[in-house]
C-alpha cells in the first residue's frame, strides 16, 4: 500500500487507520486527522470546492514530505490521501495516518505532514460561492505554523 | 536600433559588457575567392610554389579570429573555445568557398572573428596563389548564422528563426496533461498552473530552447515575456515555479526539454 494518494474518490479514515495498524503489535499509538470542506471560508456560503494539483510533481512532494517526516520521529507507518476534482460542504478532503511507538511522536509528526503538505504540496483550491468563483489565497498562518518545523540552524 | 559602438555624443566607444551574462555564443561567416580554373586546379593538386595552400590559409584564419581585437578598434579580446576554418573548392563555379565557425562562453558576441577568419584565410590564399593568378577576386564575406546574446537568434536565409506558439487554454479546476514539445527542436514545456493559467489565459506553451539568451528561469520568463505580453503577469503577486516538478528559483539552470511549471502560492489541504 502506497504511502501518499491523490485521488477523486472519498477514503474511509477508519479503513484507512485499520489497514495501517493491521497485523502489527509494535504500534503504541495512531493519530488520524481529517480536513473536511467548510461551507464558510474566505466568503459565506461556500456551495463546492474545485481542486486542482501538478500531477508527478504533487505525489514527489506528498512522499518528500511523509520522509521528512519519517528523519524527524520514530515512525511505525504513515498514510497520506488528499482528494482532487470537485466536493461539497462536508466532504474529507485528505488524510492523514500516522502511526509510532509513541503518542507524542505521532501527534508531532501528524501535525507536521499537514502544516508542510498545506504550504508545499502542488494543490490549489477554488471555491465556488453564492457570490461567485474564486481561486483560495495563501495564508500568512499556514506559513507561520510551517516555520515552527524548521530546524535552527 | 542604434549603433552600440557610438556614445551618446556620436563618439566611438568600446561598449561595457561587464554586467551582462556569460552565454553560449556561435557565428558563422562564409566568403568566395574566384579564380581562373587552372589556378584552382593548381591549388587541388598541390602544385602551387608556396606549398600546402589550403592548410596554410586554415592556420591563418585561426590565427586571424584569435587577433579580431588587435585589427578591429572597438573589438573585445575573447578566450574563444573553438574557431573552424573549411574550404570548398568549387569546380564548376571556378572558385573557393571559405567558411568560419568560432564559439565562445562570454558575454560578446563572435560575429567579427568569423567574419575576420573568413577574410584573413581568403587573403592568404590569395598570397599562396598570386604567382600564377593575380586577377583573383574575393568577394561575398557575409555573417550567415548568429547564436547566443540578447540580440537573438540570427539566420541568413531563413531570417529570425521562428516557431508557432503552443497554447492552450485551460478550464476551471482542468488540469493539462499535453505532450510534451512539438516544435521539432530542443524546447522548454512551459505549464501555467491554476489561477495563474485562468489570470494569463495560457495553459501550456513549447518555447523554443534557442530562445532563451539565458539557460535559466530568468532568461526563461525574459523569453516568454517577449514571445508574448500575457506572461508580464509573471511578475504579478507571488508566482512560484517548478523545473522537472522540483521547485526552482529565477538562477536555477535549465537544458533543453525541460518542463517549467508556473504555479501560485499552493492552499490545498
Amino acid at each position: 500500500m502506497s504511502r501518499v494518494r491523490v485521488q477523486q474518490q472519498p477514503f474511509d479514515a477508519g479503513e484507512e487507520q485499520r489497514r495501517l495498524i493491521e497485523g502489527r503489535t509494535d504500534i503504541g499509538a495512531v493519530v488520524g486527522f481529517t480536513g473536511l470542506v467548510r461551507d464558510f471560508n474566505e466568503r459565506p456560503e461556500v456551495q463546492a470546492l474545485s481542486l486542482e494539483h501538478y500531477p508527478g510533481m504533487t505525489e514527489a512532494a506528498l512522499a518528500s514530505i511523509v520522509d521528512e517526516a519519517e528523519a524527524r520521529w520514530p515512525l511505525q507507518g504513515v498514510r497520506v490521501i488528499h482528494r482532487i476534482g470537485r466536493l461539497a460542504p462536508g466532504d474529507p478532503i485528505v488524510l492523514v495516518v500516522v502511526a509510532s511507538a509513541h503518542r507524542r511522536a505521532a501527534f508531532e509528526a501528524c501535525d507536521f505532514i499537514m502544516d508542510y503538505l498545506k504550504t508545499r504540496a502542488p494543490f490549489w483550491k477554488k471555491e465556488h460561492t453564492a457570490s461567485g468563483d474564486y481561486w483560495v489565497a495563501e495564508r500568512e498562518k499556514d506559513h507561520r505554523d510551517a516555520q515552527r518545523w524548521e530546524v535552527p540552524s | 536600433m542604434s549603433l552600440t559602438h557610438l556614445n551618446a555624443r556620436g563618439e566611438a566607444h568600446m561598449v561595457d559588457v561587464g554586467d551582462k551574462d556569460e552565454t553560449r555564443r556561435e557565428a558563422s561567416a562564409s566568403g568566395t575567392i574566384r579564380m581562373r580554373p587552372e589556378t584552382l586546379a593548381l591549388l587541388a593538386e598541390g602544385g602551387l610554389p608556396k606549398g600546402d595552400v589550403l592548410a596554410t590559409a586554415r592556420i591563418a584564419g585561426i590565427q586571424a579570429a584569435k587577433r579580431t581585437h588587435e585589427l578591429i578598434p572597438l573589438c573585445h579580446s575573447l578566450a574563444l573555445s573553438k574557431v573552424e576554418v573549411g574550404f570548398e573548392l568549387d569546380e564548376a563555379n571556378a572558385c573557393v568557398h571559405v567558411s568560419a565557425t568560432c564559439r565562445l562562453t562570454g558575454r560578446t558576441g563572435v560575429e567579427m572573428e568569423a567574419l575576420t577568419a573568413v577574410s584573413v584565410a581568403c587573403l592568404t590564399l590569395y598570397d599562396m596563389c598570386k604567382a600564377v593568378d593575380k586577377g583573383m577576386e574575393i568577394g561575398e564575406i557575409r555573417l550567415d548564422t548568429k547564436t547566443g546574446g540578447k540580440s537573438g537568434d540570427y539566420r541568413r536565409d531563413a531570417g529570425p528563426v521562428e516557431a508557432p506558439i503552443v497554447t492552450g487554454e485551460g478550464e476551471s479546476g482542468e488540469v493539462s496533461l499535453g505532450v510534451r514539445c512539438s516544435l521539432g527542436e530542443p524546447c522548454i514545456l512551459v505549464k501555467c498552473l491554476a489561477e495563474l493559467r485562468e489570470r494569463l489565459g495560457v495553459g501550456e506553451i513549447s518555447i523554443p530552447f534557442s530562445s532563451l539568451e539565458r539557460a535559466d528561469i530568468g532568461g526563461l520568463k525574459a523569453a516568454l515575456k517577449a514571445r508574448d505580453e500575457r506572461f508580464a503577469g509573471l511578475d504579478e503577486g507571488r508566482v512560484l515555479c517548478a523545473v522537472n516538478q522540483v521547485m526552482a528559483g529565477n538562477a536555477t539552470p535549465l537544458t533543453a526539454e525541460d518542463e517549467v511549471a508556473f504555479f501560485p502560492p499552493v492552499t490545498g489541504g
